[in-house]
């Protein structure tokens, strides 16, 4: 691992200024500019999040417009005890989930669950750089490991949240992880090896 | 083994970037938020204007149902009304008084609304 890529700083979308339920209340109070600021604070994230999930540009454009569509318009129900952060990542996740479906209902494709294995995923990951590396990695994971990744990618070890996105038991949160991270491992230290 | 153990996962999975947004989705999603024109009635305001309108429609089958024979029967009370109003002639004198009287009282009293000062011009500072 190199050290650059190791000591490369987290992206956070959460920045300093008002936390998030502030700025939900501010917009409730009609400062429509608060919620610009949520805005610019997890557009990026929610996109990268719809882009993991429905490997398209255009599509996940989409999504996360709609995402943030939705979350404005019920804004009023939104809890302030709740995370902004997991609640709209839980919009975007369940409109990804629904192209998805209909993808798979309209045009027969297979949903993303498996990567093609005539191309090998192995094989995919070699001659790229490092972080390249862990992006091809991550994208030939299956799709329910690579939304966990992606998700521990966006917030850290938060079990719960991303429990709380996915609707799914925080134990089989983890089981899906420890998964995932195994065959990470796996592809990008066989890369390691076919490399040298 | 490999040098992927838990904590340099960990630490590269951190380190990547995220993908970056294609341009203008930003500017996208405020002008369908914040951005978006209003509406141009708010609910309840849809709600009344249908009331009124289902109310209208009733007043009209009702009013043409007996083959407008109500409809014309309210006409002509409304005409002889006016008609009957327009030509007496004490009638017409007391009206003309009363208006008399009222712009009478407008211009003379002190309380004409016929050159309101402007807000403007109030609000000057003397020099």
């Amino acid at each position: 691992m190199s050290a650059a890529l190791a000591e490369a700083p987290r992206i956070d979308p959460v920045t300093a200024g008002p936390a998030d339920s502030e700025l939900v209340a501010m917009t409730l109070g009609g400062n429509s500019e608060a919620f610009s600021t949520l805005v610019e604070r997890y557009d990026r994230a929610v996109y990268h999040l719809a882009y993991r999930t429905l490997h398209d540009v255009e599509e996940a454009r989409d999504v996360a417009q709609e995402a943030f569509f939705k979350a404005f318009r019920s804004l009023r129900t939104f809890k302030p005890e709740a995370r902004f952060s997991t609640w709209i990542f839980a919009i975007a996740y369940h409109a990804s989930c629904d192209r998805l479906n209909r993808r798979k209902r309209y045009s027969n494709e297979e949903l993303p669950d498996r990567a093609d294995p005539a191309a090998g995923p192995e094989g995919q990951v070699l001659a790229l750089d490092e972080a390249s590396r862990l992006r091809a990695a991550i994208e030939a994971l299956p799709e329910k490991y690579r939304t966990v990744i992606t998700l521990y990618h966006l917030q850290g070890k938060q079990y719960e949240e991303i429990a709380g996105v996915l609707g799914l038991p925080m134990g089989t949160v983890k089981t899906h992880l420890f998964r995932a991270k195994e065959q990470l491992r796996k592809m990008l230290s066989a890369a390691e090896v076919t490399e040298s | 083994m490999n040098n992927y153990d838990d904590d340099a996962l960990d630490r590269a999975l951190f380190a990547l970037p995220l993908e970056e947004p294609p341009a203008g989705l930003r500017a996208a999603i405020l002008t369908s938020t914040i951005y978006a024109p209003a509406p141009a009635f708010a609910p309840w305001e849809v709600a009344g204007l249908g009331a009124i309108l289902a109310l209208m429609v009733w007043l009209a089958i009702n009013v043409f149902s007996d083959g407008g024979h109500l409809f014309q029967q309210s006409v002509q009370t409304i005409g002889f009304s006016l008609g009957h109003t327009l030509s007496d002639f004490s009638i017409l004198w007391w009206v003309a008084l009363g208006g008399a009287t009222a712009i009478w009282m407008q211009f003379f009293t002190g309380t004409s609304s016929f050159a309101p000062v402007s807000r403007k011009a109030q609000s000057r500072p003397n020099r």
